[in-house]
């Protein structure tokens, strides 16, 4: 079965094994003390590799979060060969290794060339892994398959000649679907890609979007390009952002500040004004290459099932749901609604209690990757919510694979809901951090341990990060914590209202609802905001959407008149 | 992509397939300077903003503050594609030898690497890969132009 996805060239096969020669050569010159740690630190990073707190870690890329079974199984194989037999799905849908020997890493990527993939331009200030909708090609909700466009960006941004050296690193994510769910509106730049009346691929460009230490909602500074002037148009970006951004300070160095500072206007024009002077050059897309490029995506060949069979499926499902509850639990959050009759895409979460958020074992990779095989056509997405997906399940199948993901550990029914925590590796791994953040998830999983009381509060994002660069997107969660530190103690900071724009909600940033609490504390302080939310709703109403419409004041007074 | 360079004293030059312009060495003064004495070469900090005037240069150095300063190559480009600057463009300042596939693809001819480094003449920095995805000053064709590639 032809899978849809990407597949290498013989040119993209060359490139990364060039490019793997390249750093085998960079991490040997190191060794032998040939370059300096300041400049082997800008030639590691822009492969993926970090030095961390305790080892370093390697970042993987796994472009806009798809992945063949054979991939995941080599996935598995490195982390049983060169890790401590895990792995961690990231915020931006890639898979970062805590415990690899900096000498050993090159031959970890020629494991990963072998079965197309690298670690290209996963960290540095350079253009990184484009992101996409982890439903991308399956959801019902999508103009067209985003993933073409995403792949034409990976190549055009890979060791560009001009790019790789930004002043800060910078991050594209694009969006097909009516609702969002790649986080657009917190991107360096965010795609909205759809097809106009006429059946012609269209570009939005929305720039200037993020979290750290400044959050921002992106502005759109143009709307409905040809799909054809989409490479032209991010060079265009790139270049102003390359030239005019800030270097003297790196917390003012990402594209949100120079947006600000020349007013989405003032830097359209300028955009608009270079891309004016390139838009008929070279890079300019042919309709033969995105029509190649879309090739790799078309949809696998479903069976077509009767109607027949159809309700068929449908009522052992339904019968299965009533004889098992947490069967049925499951279902309402982990299977997600798919484009083609008969099929459901499935998350499987990694967020149980005890297991840092994120965190998967080479057994649990070769377990989703199996099923991938045998229940779907062999594809595998991880999405930002740092779960996997099973993009293509008969519906039929279910009940099966939720048995298989319960024993797995895979099938906790908690997508989407207070306890599928986004969390960044905090303090106990990431030297950049002010505090700890897995403890922090840990503990809220422990106390909200109530399945039905979890399902009651519907859907809520909540969010960790250990410190201001926001790698747990805290901004945007509907609960966001950030760990900060207080004269060498850890302290949590706690917002409300964030949300990353999907369910058909805009995108927003969270209000802090007061001082900072100690991590003991963290988990009553959500306690009472969720008391204050299940008061106040009403019966159609979501957590963000109580607070929106409460404000902010009715949860301080509580917060901190109970803390008191 | 170059696979060589010749060096003569501290510059070295990259030279490719199609040869290399006639190599000019020349007295580099900023821009107030060379305007009064537009005989010498043009030296240009990597924010500068150039206009056609630099046209008449007979050769430009941008002076790269440190190596990750990625403003010198843009501004490299524009140099070359922009302001139809034809003659030599040198790379000076934080130049090191992991650096040089950016510079070559960006337009320059020459460099003087930065105090300590090294490179033979056939170093594989020169060159790590044997193409690239993109349009460059150097190869105006993305891969996708090129039709050998794209089977």
């Amino acid at each position: 079965m032809t899978k849809a996805m990407y597949r290498y060239s013989a040119f993209d096969k060359q490139f990364v094994n060039e490019r793997v020669a390249q750093y085998r050569a960079q991490t040997e010159r190191y060794l032998a003390g040939e370059l300096t740690d300041d400049e082997f630190r800008h030639l590691r990073l822009r492969n993926g590799l970090y030095v961390q707190r305790l080892a370093p870690m390697l970042r993987v890329a796994v472009p806009y979060g798809t992945l063949s079974s054979t991939q995941l199984r080599a996935l598995a194989r490195i982390a049983r060969d060169f890790d401590r037999g895990y792995g961690h799905l990231s915020t931006r849908q890639n898979v970062q290794y805590n415990w690899p020997e900096l000498k050993e890493v090159p031959d970890i990527l020629e494991v990963l060339a072998s079965v197309e993939m690298h670690a290209i331009q996963t960290s540095g200030n350079c253009i990184r892994n484009v992101t996409t909708d982890e439903f991308a090609g399956v959801a019902a909700d999508e103009s067209f398959d985003p993933r073409a466009c995403c792949e034409l960006i990976r190549q055009w941004s890979t060791s560009h000649p001009e790019f790789d050296w930004l002043p800060r690193k910078f991050k594209i994510a694009v969006s097909s679907a009516s609702d969002d769910r790649a986080a657009i509106d917190v991107h360096d730049i965010g795609l909205r890609v759809y097809r106009d009346a006429e059946g012609e691929r269209r570009v939005d460009f929305r720039v200037g979007g993020g979290l750290g230490r400044t959050p921002v909602i992106a502005e759109t500074i143009r709307s409905g390009l040809s799909m054809r002037h989409l490479l032209t148009y991010l060079e265009a970006i790139m270049r102003v952002y390359n030239r005019y951004g800030r270097r003297d300070n790196k917390y003012k160095a990402r594209i949100k500040i120079l947006v600000r500072a020349m007013t989405a206007e003032g830097f359209r024009e300028k955009v608009d004004a270079e891309w004016e002077l390139i838009r008929a050059s070279a890079s300019e897309l042919t309709d033969a290459e995105i029509n190649r490029v879309e090739a790799f995506f078309t949809p696998p060949s479903y069976p077509v099932l009767g109607a027949d069979v159809l309700a068929a499926g449908e009522s052992s499902l339904n019968a299965a749901r009533l004889a098992d509850p947490a069967f049925s639990r499951w279902v309402a959050n982990s299977v997600v609604p798919h484009r083609q009759p008969g099929f459901a895409a499935v998350i499987l979460s990694t967020k149980v209690t005890g297991t840092p958020p994120g965190d998967v074992t080479d057994v649990q990779m070769e377990a989703v990757a199996e099923w991938a095989d045998r229940f779907g056509f062999g594809e595998i997405r991880i999405s930002h919510q740092q779960n996997f997906v099973l993009p293509d399940v008969p519906v039929a199948a279910l009940n099966e694979l939720w048995r298989e993901a319960v024993a797995q550990g895979l099938g906790e029914p908690n997508a989407g809901l207070l306890t599928n925590i986004i969390c960044c590796p905090g303090g106990d791994y990431c030297s950049l951090a002010n505090a700890k953040s897995i403890p922090v998830a840990e503990a809220i999983q422990q106390r909200f341990d109530d399945y039905d009381y979890v399902h009651d509060l519907g859907p809520i994002d909540l969010n960790i990060s250990g410190c201001m660069n926001a790698c747990g997107h805290h901004h945007v969660g509907n609960i966001g914590i950030l760990g900060v530190d207080k004269k060498g103690e850890e302290f949590y900071q706690i917002s409300i209202g964030g949300h990353a724009g999907h369910r058909h909600r805009s995108a927003a940033i969270g209000d802090i609802v007061g001082p900072s609490v100690s991590r003991a504390e963290v988990a009553n302080v959500v306690g009472r905001i969720l008391d204050i939310y299940v008061e106040h709703r009403t019966p159609e109403e979501t957590f963000v959407d109580t607070v929106r419409r409460l404000g902010l004041e009715p949860f301080k007074e509580r917060i901190y008149a109970a803390a008191r | 992509m170059p696979r060589h360079v010749e060096f003569e004293g501290t510059v070295g030059r990259f030279v490719d397939s199609q040869g290399r312009r006639a190599p000019v060495d020349l007295p580099l003064l900023a821009a107030d300077a060379w305007a009064a004495t537009p005989s010498a070469g043009l030296l240009l900090s990597t924010d500068a903003e150039p206009d056609a005037r630099v046209q008449s240069a007979p050769m430009i150095g941008i002076d790269f503050s440190s190596f990750h300063d990625g403003r010198g190559l843009s501004l490299a480009v524009l140099l070359r594609t922009r302001l139809g600057y034809a003659g030599e463009l040198r790379a000076l300042g934080d130049v090191r030898p992991d650096l040089l596939h950016y510079l070559v693809r960006c337009g320059f001819d020459s460099f003087v690497l930065a105090e300590g480094c090294q490179i033979d003449t056939d170093d594989p920095r020169l060159a790590p890969h044997a193409s690239h995805y993109q349009a460059s000053v150097q190869n105006p064709l993305p891969v996708f132009r090129r039709d050998h590639v794209t089977s």
